[in-house]
């Protein structure tokens, strides 16, 4: 069966995006990228929304431009994802970003949490570029192209993101009283969940196969936890969980309702009229 | 389009109740700095392309050199803008203002370059420049 061409409408307005034609990809391949970039796409989209709450409120000022700024960026790798995602598949990027129902998307339910105070917010951010890291490491010598070339362009401005909530994380860990109990308390809460960012995928056996990602999920969990767990102990602060991610880590049969009221702030632009021309 | 509920379309689901409200400040609970909290001031350069000067960007107020790093990265380069950033402690800044040193009360017109006519020494030194062009073996000059 073949497919017609087609065109990449959207190239000129995706400078990020590499093209790439989506007719050589197999579809048992093309369902596991679709799944893979749809769940690391809903991974910085749902932390992007979460963390561009603190915009106007953060501990000062400058701490202000810079998380706002911090949680654009992650918006802006979503888009690519999305984007990419859409080319795959032949859908909108756009309708896959804000058109779905709250139960439909496939974040980390480490991102289910609210923003919560300070603490919080540089405790699950902490937790989540790590893990994030750990996770483009294991796809830079993907054998698909757009992939490896978008994850290259990523890991770059994901670097000073881990720098930045590194800072902070010795910085609330270094002050004890409210600071250190803050951290501490933000820690313990997550420490389960920080797991489901590694949560199995269904097609992670085809994407091994086929040489996208250089390792099973559960042994990209294990590099994260020996990282991470190094930091945590360092600084005295509680451990990370131990076994295996959970296989429900990323599906849910029910939002949280911090996250549909999430969701309800991300697409009330969008849902005042379906179908419109923005 | 309104978003009053009574001329939404029935086939959209109505938004949900926020679970969590809005905070309402800087000032509020969740984002203070805290009573032992101290930030400083540092004064940020920025080259906005290879070769070209340090020039005086602006400053900002952190509680570390580590801080200030990242937000004079988020203020002054976010957009591309520069190249390169240099971050400093005003307090580590020597300030001279010193009008005594500065701005001296007597006549220093004769420390100013100004006065002499350059115009015909530098059409002669050009010729001469030119003329010195065609190589001499041996003789550089």
């Amino acid at each position: 069966m073949t497919e017609p061409a087609r065109l990449p409408t959207r190239q000129l307005l995706q400078p990020d995006l590499p093209a790439f034609d989506t007719r050589g990809v197999e579809p048992a391949l093309r369902e596991a990228l679709a799944e893979l970039l749809l769940t690391m796409a809903d991974d910085e989209f749902v932390l992007g929304f979460w963390d561009s709450e603190w915009t106007g409120i953060a501990p000062l000022l400058e701490e202000d431009v810079a998380f706002s700024s911090l949680a654009q960026d992650e918006i802006g790798h979503a888009r690519v994802w999305y984007e990419m995602l859409a080319q795959l598949t032949g859908s909108d990027a756009d309708e896959i970003a804000f058109g779905r129902q709250a139960e439909e998307y496939r974040h980390a339910r480490l991102l289910d949490h609210p923003r919560t105070d300070w603490a919080f917010s540089i405790a699950r951010r902490w937790l989540y570029d790590t893990a994030d890291s750990v996770r483009l490491a294991g796809l830079t010598r993907s054998s698909f192209a757009p992939l490896a070339e978008v994850v290259a362009k990523v890991r770059r401005e994901e670097r000073y993101h881990l720098l930045h909530m590194d800072a902070w994380l010795r910085r609330l860990a270094g002050h004890p009283g409210e600071p250190r109990d803050r951290l501490e308390g933000a820690l313990t809460t997550l420490r389960s969940d920080a797991l489901s960012v590694f949560a199995p995928l269904d097609g992670e056996a085809t994407l091994i196969a086929a040489g996208v990602l250089d390792a099973p999920i559960a042994e990209l969990a294990d590099r994260w936890r020996s990282v991470a767990s190094g930091v945590l102990s360092e600084l005295g602060l509680p451990a990370l969980a131990e076994g295996l991610p959970p296989l429900d880590g990323r599906s849910r049969a029910e939002p949280s309702e911090s996250f549909r009221w999430l969701w309800s702030e991300f697409t009330t632009v969008r849902r005042l009229e379906e179908g419109v021309t923005w | 389009m309104s978003t009053d509920d009574s001329t939404r379309p029935l086939d959209q689901p109505a938004p949900p109740q926020p679970a969590t409200p809005p905070a309402s400040g800087r000032r509020e609970e969740l984002g203070r700095l805290g009573d032992g909290a101290r930030t400083d001031v540092f004064e940020v350069f920025r080259q906005e392309k290879d070769g070209d000067p340090m020039r005086h960007a602006g400053n900002v107020v952190a509680p570390d050199i580590e801080l200030a790093t990242h937000y004079a990265r988020e203020f002054y380069s976010r957009r591309q803008e520069s190249v390169r950033l240099w971050v400093v402690p005003r307090t580590e800044i020597a300030d001279l203002s010193d009008p005594d040193l500065l701005q001296p009360p007597l006549d220093r017109s004769f420390k100013k370059p100004g006065g002499y006519v350059m115009r015909d020494k530098l059409e002669v030194a050009k010729r001469r420049a030119k003329a010195a062009t065609k190589p001499k073996i041996g003789h550089p000059q």
